[in-house]
């Protein structure tokens, strides 16, 4: 009896996953969605090959969401708002939405799939987000395990960005690494020039983009990569600024620091990048150039852990003590942050303590 | 072994350069079940669960994370750093909220033992009692936490 309920089940389970494989196949070779149309905005149409996903064909309309995972459904970074066409909502999207993403029909473009016509919205910034191809025309070392990246776009192509923003790179395949992986980075070039980016990438232990760019990119190579994106950018106010960034964090505050000093901004400006010892500090003596150039600025570097060997005289510790010496009217003062999560966690309690609103303190959330 | 289609995803994503530099088995050449079923059983053997385990980092890891990058000193004596990284990495495992990149050092100046976690470790031994393959670099054997912490 136990022998036959056995074989039953052994029989049902191959069968069950004969039908399920043959699901799969019918659903890649043989289901035909047509043309399907994507309308944007209620304003834009694009006509594609329905059985895609909505990340791959907007991709190949040149519209481009974030993504790191390439489209795998495990960074949730390409989330776009759908309004009517895209089914029902799938286990392998609900980890990467709140509660009130889902109500707002918040979806992952890259789960889902188009088999009709598709309403969505978008911003309208990531029409201004295209994919460039450039060649990698400097690498020069900042720290021990900080570089900069001059990339020149190829094709004669122009990027539009907004100091502070970032692009996402696309690594190649090196070594074990099988498959490309894209990254963001902020871009530390000033927003004015527009046939390049640069970008500071700190060496990530074992990461798989930043030991490509560190260990196996060189001059002269070709690189790929999608942007302008992101919100972290100066706001139009004439609020005093205090920047404080640490690591490869001086990035997009380099990209800020040089666009206000293209617009001669007479604003208040305090810049605190903090440090471990002073091996770990670069781009010094350019950043205090600015106090030269600047109408109002000040830059103070800050180490946590100077060695004797430093001969440190400057400030030490943890930034955030030092910030309410600066603060002249926290109701008119605007911070921006970019380093480590915990650097943020920390200062930007700190700044809450010394009477900045929440909505005065900006920082990219990588 | 028979895989699903999920299992198998799994399995690839698990090797070095996927998601990871390294990956996520080191040398162990058996399917990440195998190596889940037997921590599972000796977690049992020595009566403590995967969640008691992962809590525990878990306090340990947000104590470090508090001090702002700093290096803090618990009060059995371990001196514990959280390395921050920007950024966030994946689970192999299907349907998980991305992890920070950062990652803990742990190290108990008696016994003179290190060890070192990620966020990732704790998601991945909460939700499914995995600790990694054999031979990984990331991986935190389930005897030497059970000395560490439980012991």
């Amino acid at each position: 009896m136990i022998i036959l309920v056995l074989q039953t089940t052994g029989i049902m389970m191959v069968m069950g996953g004969v039908l399920a494989a043959l699901l799969v196949i019918a659903e890649r070779y043989l289901a035909d969605y047509g043309e399907c149309n994507i309308d944007i905005n209620g304003k834009r149409q694009e006509k594609v090959k329905g059985g895609s996903s909505l990340l791959s064909s907007l991709n190949s309309r040149n519209i481009y969401l974030a993504s790191a995972c390439g489209g795998r459904g495990s960074c949730g970074f390409c989330k776009c708002k759908v309004i009517e066409g895209g089914g029902p909502l799938l286990p392998t999207e609900k980890p990467f939405l709140s509660p009130e993403e889902i109500s707002e029909n918040i979806r992952l473009s890259c789960q889902v799939k188009i088999k009709k016509d598709i309403k969505i919205e978008l911003p309208e910034a990531i029409f201004n987000i295209r994919k460039f191809k450039a060649k990698v025309s400097s690498i020069r070392d900042y720290t021990h395990d900080i570089k900069e990246l001059t990339l020149d776009l190829k094709d004669s192509s122009t990027i539009n960005f907004k100091a502070g923003q970032y692009i996402q790179l696309h690594s190649a395949r090196y070594g074990k690494v099988k498959q490309s992986v894209s990254r963001a980075y902020s871009i530390s070039s000033n927003q004015s020039s527009t046939d390049l980016v640069q970008v500071i990438i700190r060496l990530v232990p074992k990461g798989i983009c930043t030991t490509w760019v560190h260990e196996y990119l060189k001059e002269g190579d070709d690189v790929e990569f999608t942007g302008p994106y992101g919100d972290f950018y100066i706001r139009d106010t004439d609020k005093d600024i205090i920047f404080i960034a640490g690591g490869s964090g001086m990035a997009p505050i380099k990209s800020m620091l040089e666009w206000l000093l293209e617009i001669n901004s007479p604003r208040k400006i305090f810049y605190f990048f903090g440090a471990r010892c002073k091996e770990d500090l670069y781009l010094t003596e350019y950043l205090y150039e600015f106090e030269n150039k600047l109408a109002d600025f000040e830059y103070h570097p800050v180490l946590s852990q100077p060695g004797e060997e430093d001969k440190w005289q400057g400030k030490t510790g943890y930034i955030t003590p030092y910030l309410k010496d600066v603060i002249r009217d926290s109701k008119n003062t605007e911070a921006y942050l970019c380093g480590s999560p915990g650097m943020i966690n920390s200062v930007s309690k700190g700044l809450k303590e010394y009477g900045i609103s929440e909505s005065d303190i900006f920082y990219d959330s990588f | 072994m028979k895989q699903t289609p999920d299992e198998k995803k799994i399995q690839e994503k698990m090797q070095p350069g996927s998601i990871t530099l390294e990956g996520f088995l080191g040398n162990d050449n058996r399917h990440y079940h195998e190596i889940i079923e037997e921590d599972l059983h000796l977690l049992n053997n020595l009566g403590i669960t995967k969640e008691q385990i992962a809590d525990k980092l878990q306090d340990i890891t947000d104590q470090a994370f508090e001090s702002y990058d700093g290096i803090i000193t618990l009060e059995n004596g371990a001196i514990v750093e959280y390395v921050s990284v920007r950024g966030k990495v994946v689970s192999p495992f299907s349907g998980q909220k991305p992890s920070p990149k950062g990652f803990v050092k742990y190290y108990d100046p008696q016994r003179k033992i290190s060890i070192s976690w990620c966020p990732l470790n704790i998601q991945m031994i909460r939700e499914f009692g995995f600790f990694e393959g054999k031979g990984s670099p990331n991986r935190l054997d389930p005897d030497l936490i059970f000395k560490l912490f439980f012991a």
